[in-house]
């Protein structure tokens, strides 16, 4: 028997038994749904003074543009309404803390609430219309959000997730986001680690990811600093090289390679940084390694 | 989206996740919650888009997103494992009770996520060389070189475990 059908019986042994459960359909369903929020800036209430005003708003909780048209406008006594507000920037946001911004910049929600207990952790990724520009009355606010990565979140809610054990990421490449996750010891006992992608979504792989060694983990970019090819980092020393998935230096990037960077910060913490072979081909893939490098310092 | 969209998007789900779940499986070396959660991932891109792929080729645009995430899941999971589990390959021979099949496909996991998925699309799902390099996005010569080597690797440490089997 060849070793090709030996391997796909071997594969068959192993999920075979496996069966997509029926309400995939309709899972993937509440996620789309769930991945919309629209609503109509039906009247938009500008407050002049420090009085709680009942806003007038309504919602249109993603169901058809012809929703219909908010409760009549009515204000405090100490609030004008106006034709329109500012669209505040919301990407990036938790959906509710996003819901809530839009409301306090003058827009409201008058109905259900438009954040479900499932989708509140989700975050803004794209807002129309932009930040900054005028949303007339009646027109249509559309968030789109995403679920949060599932990874292991060992270290917690980072922010924008650029200060992480012990460091401070100065420079990412345009465009990157904290992917939200991180993991811990993986690297290493006292190891750090997360990463960021485009939009921050890891669909279609991440972008950077950086590890943070700290006392004993630290022997692992010792090891390599002989090792590797070498490279000056502002005044530091540091290697720079395409890695193959066994740990060796690859002559060329390719598919299987990751461009790597590694340093000392100083004595029992080091960092490596790594470039993932889907965006070294968008990007250069050195010099952004060597411009986060620089831009890396122990964090305040 | 039609009342026929949807019933044409059930009926895709129907005859395609189960597929779609093993191959996830089979290229990260997920648990099956895993796998699902990848899998409605890839399909939630499928629907949204399904009223303009729905004629085209809405297969091979789900496959191709479930095993990318896979194999980027994977190169995690390989990353943070090959340095905590880290075994010297003197002691990799598996243990002598585990069945042939068993140990190849532990030999399978070992390699390395991209050229376990050119041996899972090519061998378990059939795809060929070219259908194969679509999905990865690579040449042709890319998927036959992989798969030589993939099985190669795997057939070089089949003999000492056939070995110690016998």
């Amino acid at each position: 028997m060849k070793v090709e059908d030996l391997l796909a019986e071997a594969m068959e042994r192993q999920v075979g038994h496996v069966q997509a459960p029926p309400t995939l359909g309709r899972a993937v369903r509440r996620r789309h749904r769930a991945h919309v929020i629209r609503f109509r800036a039906a009247g938009a209430a500008l407050v002049t003074a420090a009085v709680a005003v009942a806003v007038p708003l309504a919602l249109n909780t993603g169901g058809p543009a012809s929703a219909p048209a908010a409760s009549s406008p009515t204000s405090g006594q100490d609030s004008a309404v106006v034709d329109s507000v500012t669209m505040p920037d919301v990407t990036g946001m938790k959906i509710a803390d996003a819901v809530a911004a839009v409301r306090a910049a003058g827009l409201g929600v008058d109905g259900p609430e438009p954040v479900s207990p499932e989708s509140a952790d989700e975050i803004v990724v794209t807002q129309k219309p932009a930040a900054g520009v005028e949303v007339a009355r009646g027109e249509l606010v559309v968030l789109k959000s995403m679920t949060r990565a599932k990874g292991p979140q060992d270290l917690g809610d980072l922010g924008d997730g650029r200060t992480f054990g012990g460091i401070h990421v100065g420079y990412l490449p345009e465009g990157l986001d904290w992917s939200r996750w991180s993991g811990k010891n993986g690297f290493g006992k006292t190891s750090y680690t997360t990463s960021y992608a485009p939009g921050g979504d890891e669909t279609d792989g991440y972008g950077v990811q950086i590890v943070v060694f700290e006392g004993e983990a630290t022997q692992f970019v010792r090891k390599r600093m002989g090792a590797m090819p070498s490279v000056k980092i502002g005044d530091r020393e540091g290697y720079l090289a395409d890695v193959s998935e066994g740990g060796e230096v690859a002559k060329e990037p390719g598919d299987d390679t990751t461009a790597t960077i590694g340093f000392f910060l100083r004595d029992k913490l080091a960092v490596e940084v790594y470039i993932s072979p889907v965006y070294a081909k968008k990007v250069d893939a050195a010099a952004e390694l060597k411009k986060i490098a620089e831009g890396i310092e122990p964090a305040k | 989206m039609t009342d026929e969209d949807e019933a044409a998007f059930d009926e895709f789900i129907a005859a395609r996740s189960t597929s779609l779940m093993r191959t996830a499986i089979l290229v990260c070396g997920a648990t099956s919650h895993d796998a699902e959660d990848l899998v409605q991932h890839a399909l939630e891109k499928v629907y949204r888009h399904w009223p303009r792929i729905r004629r085209d080729n809405p297969e091979a645009y789900a496959r191709k997103v479930v095993v990318n995430a896979a194999i980027s899941k994977a190169r995690r999971r390989r990353l943070i494992q090959e340095i905590t589990f880290a075994r010297p390959p003197e002691t990799a021979a598996p243990s002598p009770d585990l069945d042939l099949r068993d140990a190849l496909f532990e030999e399978l996991r070992r390699l390395p996520p991209r050229m376990r998925a050119v041996l899972v699309l090519r061998y378990w799902e059939d795809q060929s060389e070219a259908a194969t390099a679509a999905l990865l996005g690579c040449s042709p010569g890319t998927v036959k070189s992989q798969a030589a080597r993939g099985l190669a690797k795997i057939r070089e440490r089949m003999n000492v475990t056939e070995g110690v089997l016998r």
